[in-house]
């Protein structure tokens, strides 16, 4: 029997590993985080349902759309947020291949993630109210403080394995399993920088509640609201999945069920260590986090090339 | 009296200052000590408190209602003993010289007696009043001893008679 | 980068009670602030007034939810005073005790808050769950968890069994051990160091020139603590540190409350150790005076002031109250100006603010009661006529 492969594309696209699975991954993924955090800090948490219901509450309240705002703009926002990250999740290899793989993928995985930060600016720009207007100018400089360390550090195991292919870098990496231990500065960089671009503590400047109340998210409600929240959830899928085949080798070559759920374990990992910075620090003000990405991340990832570029000599 | 030594010792200091200026001086007990003053004295005294006796600390002002005068109380201390240093002012038409000039901190003890007795305060620089509602009639002064609650609230007054 | 006023309050997420902040900002730093204040004004001053002293015992101890043991006993030293009560050592003893429950549970919470104000959730959850322990304890002690109620007229209402004591003690040696943590965890912590050194600076001199009182000044290195200049309750028995510090920024007042605690630990000790034996209470007859009388006391956050004056009958002939937060807020201006919008919370935090007890008096908030008693149209009606008064008028559009 054979599947059209136009029909298996759309499957690849709305189900799986593509809208729906991003969807109930990612709201999976943000209960875990929460439930994670509560146990650490000593308290409940929420059940297992909490991720779902809050979206379905939020897109059954009314949408309230400022008069002094681009309107255009303010409604079309989240859902170019939501569009850009399930692009960059069909590049990613989730179970045995991605569903378009091609030389350059990674550079644009890595724009596309770039896209919500764009849409959080403008959407917290065009609120137009004091609270969204700083939200969003602290949502761009923290834009600039951590793309270049993330970028750096994704460019080092490229360098390794020869290629600019995500499926192949991590062919590359099940292949030659102890080059993933020689990667481990890259990772951490990776870590710190998926944090700042998910907005996490300590990271979490652009929308600091103490502070600027919601930041660029202020003057948002209703279904919008819950939209940019499931572009965040999906987000930390895709960035998880992008650490998870850049730097540990995606499915290990296995493929169909099990690789999923090799996928599936090493993404839950990685999200454990982002809950755990997340549970062990305070926030930090936005110029501390701009001296500690071009301090500390940036000549970390630096130097990681430099070793990279090495060891490749020496492979040779 | 040597069980009050300290505080002797900043009578005759203050006597030997102000002479006869001030009047009713009592030593209550260790550590506390009131006397009155002429209102027109009191930045002059509270710069020679802070200044030569190191009571650099204004605790706060408390405004009263003594009938025929309103007046304040200004409590100093030099962290140890409190003195009270008492200003009266007539009813008829109660101004205070503001002491913020000696101490900064005094701002909102003087908005609240220039609201809450209507006593004016000469030399205060002008702000946002403190610490009645914006709305409320200027010219009542609550802690006063007249004042009843229906001069400014006249439904309110009558709706808590009509639930009694 | 053009100046961008925000307003931060009457409410906001960082602020737990009402008061305004109106900053000037030039990208993120601050260029000028201005404070209002009197948002929370309930008139208690004037109750006071129109109550019997014993009542207004009540009435005090309401000024504030935190420290509301603080304010019971500045007034009741007052009254006592006035009455020329001879109050018997174990209820002061006891008054101390609960005084010093007290601190522990205030200093407890405003780390937690700095925790939270920090972004540091876990910090915020920790010190809240061992609060609980000093909260039981005060339960057991008085029957309530925050307005204690154990103050009277001439001693107070609750002895201390054999029994309290021991469950107090196994509490304060668990507390004791959280500290140690939280001491560890405040001078060692990276995020914790970088969000409160070098920040919200207030100078020695500033400190001393501007009024502060409580540990804010004890962190600009100022010596004032009333516990140790003029010692009320049974202070004087008691051997403990006056805690200062240098750094004259949100670090030192971190740190300065919690060695405080410990300080605290060891005068609860002292204090149940101590327990004389004897009556806990005696009588004073309900008419007092004439006289007045002025009390300081060193409640959590800072110095409090009352003044009580007696005119030979039942009731005050007038009540003063000067809580700590208000002397300290000629210095959040201060410590406000050319720092940065994200320590803005930090900053007020960190004088531990409390608008109840700093609004205190007036009249009950007529809006909140319109509308029971007028019903919405009428409501309508009033703000229609209110905006015509100032020349706008909605009813031609």
């Amino acid at each position: 029997m054979t599947i059209d492969p136009i029909l298996l594309a759309l499957i690849y696209i709305l189900i799986f590993p593509g809208f729906i699975f991003l969807t109930v991954y990612g709201l999976f993924l943000q209960w875990f985080d929460r439930k994670i955090s509560a146990v650490m800090q000593n308290r409940v948490g929420p059940p297992w349902y909490q991720a779902l219901a809050d979206i379905i509450k939020l897109l059954s309240k009314e949408v309230i759309i400022p008069d002094a705002c681009d309107t255009v703009m303010f409604k079309i926002l989240p859902y170019f947020a939501i569009a850009a990250v399930v692009t960059a999740a069909l590049l990613l290899p989730i179970w045995t291949d991605a569903l378009c793989s091609f030389q350059g993928d990674l550079v644009v995985v890595i724009y596309l993630l770039t896209i919500p930060t764009v849409t959080f600016f403008l959407a917290g720009w065009s609120s137009t109210s004091p609270y969204a207007t700083i939200g969003s100018m602290r949502v761009l400089t923290q834009l600039f403080a951590y793309e270049v360390p993330m970028m750096l550090s994704l460019i080092g195991p490229a360098i390794l394995a020869g290629t600019w292919n995500i499926s192949e870098i991590a062919g590359f990496f099940t292949a030659h399993k102890p080059y993933m231990l020689a990667q481990i500065p890259a990772f951490f960089v990776a870590l710190m920088a998926l944090q700042g671009k998910l907005e996490r503590v300590p990271f979490d400047i652009p929308h600091a509640k103490n502070e600027i109340v919601g930041g660029q998210f202020t003057e948002y409600s209703g279904r919008l609201l819950a939209f940019f929240y499931l572009a965040v959830d999906m987000e930390m899928v895709v960035g998880a999945g992008l650490i998870n085949a850049i730097f540990l080798g995606a499915t290990l070559g296995t493929a169909g069920i099990l690789g999923a759920v090799i996928f599936l374990a090493k993404t839950l990992a990685i999200v454990f260590l982002l809950t755990l910075t997340k549970v062990l620090m305070g926030r930090v003000r936005i110029d501390q986090m701009v001296r500690f990405c071009w301090q500390i991340l940036a000549p970390l990832s630096m130097a990681q090339i430099l070793f990279d570029i090495f060891l490749k000599f020496r492979l040779g | 009296m040597s069980e009050f030594e300290k505080e002797e010792k900043i009578k005759a200091q203050l006597e030997a200052k102000f002479g006869a200026a001030i009047t009713e001086l009592t030593i209550q007990r260790k550590n506390r000590i009131w006397f009155e003053i002429p209102a027109d004295r009191i930045p002059e005294l509270m710069k020679f408190m802070k200044t030569e006796m190191g009571h650099t600390h204004l605790a706060t002002i408390t405004g009263f209602d003594g009938g025929e005068n309103l007046g304040a109380n200004y409590h100093l201390t030099d962290t140890h003993g409190i003195i009270t240093v008492r200003a009266k002012t007539p009813r008829a038409n109660p101004h205070l010289p503001t002491v913020t000039g000696v101490f900064p901190g005094a701002v909102p003890y003087e908005r609240e007696l220039e609201d809450l007795f209507g006593i004016k305060i000469d030399g205060l620089a002008p702000g946002r009043r403190y610490p009645l509602p914006d709305d409320f009639p200027a010219d009542q002064h609550p802690l006063r001893k007249d004042w009843k609650i229906a001069d400014a609230y006249p439904d309110e007054a009558t709706a808590k008679q009509e639930a009694a | 980068m053009s100046k961008m006023t925000i307003p931060l309050g009457p409410q906001h997420p960082a602020l737990k009670e009402p008061v305004n902040f109106t900053l000037v900002l030039e990208g993120e730093q601050i260029t000028g602030s201005t404070v209002n204040l009197g948002y929370n004004h309930r008139g208690v001053e004037k109750a006071a007034e129109s109550r019997t002293f014993l009542q207004d015992i009540y009435l005090i101890e309401r000024v504030c939810g935190i420290c509301s043991h603080s304010h019971t006993t500045c007034y009741i030293t007052c009254v006592e005073e006035l009455a020329k009560a001879l109050v018997p050592e174990r209820a002061l003893a006891i008054r101390t005790l609960v005084a010093e429950l007290e601190r522990v549970h205030s200093h407890l919470l405003w780390l937690g808050i700095a925790g939270y104000e920090m972004g540091f959730e876990t910090l915020f959850m920790y010190s809240w769950r061992d609060r609980e322990q000093v909260l039981d304890c005060l339960e057991m002690v008085s029957g309530n968890r925050v307005h204690y109620g154990i103050n009277t007229i001439g001693g107070v209402r609750r002895d201390i069994t054999a029994e309290q004591k021991k469950i107090i003690l196994s509490k304060i040696s668990y507390l004791e051990e959280r500290t140690k943590y939280y001491v560890k965890l405040g001078t060692e912590e990276p995020t914790v160091l970088a969000r409160t050194q070098k920040v919200g600076m207030l100078p020695h001199d500033v400190a001393l020139e501007r009024g502060a009182v409580g540990p804010t000044a004890r962190a600009s290195a100022v010596k004032r603590d009333v516990r140790k200049d003029e010692p009320y309750l049974i202070y004087d028995k008691l051997d403990f540190n006056l805690i200062t510090h240098d750094t004259n920024d949100v670090f030192g007042r971190l740190v300065v409350r919690v060695l405080e605690l410990v300080e605290s630990y060891k005068i609860i000790r002292q204090v149940l150790n101590y327990l004389p034996e004897g009556p806990i209470a005696v009588k004073v007859p309900a008419k007092i005076g004439p006289g007045e009388a002025v009390s300081r006391y060193e409640a959590p956050r800072g110095e409090d002031f009352h003044y009580v004056k007696a005119n030979g009958t039942d009731k005050p002939e007038r009540v003063k109250v000067r809580a700590p937060t208000m002397a300290n807020y000629p210095s959040v201006s201060y410590m406000l100006d050319g720092g940065y919008l994200a320590d803005v919370p930090m900053v007020i935090a960190a004088i531990d603010p409390c608008m109840s007890c700093t609004d205190r008096a007036m009249v009950y908030d007529n809006k909140a009661g319109k509308v029971q008693i007028y019903g919405w149209d009428d409501l309508r009606k009033y703000g229609i006529e209110h905006y015509k008064k100032r020349g706008i008028d909605f009813s031609k559009m």
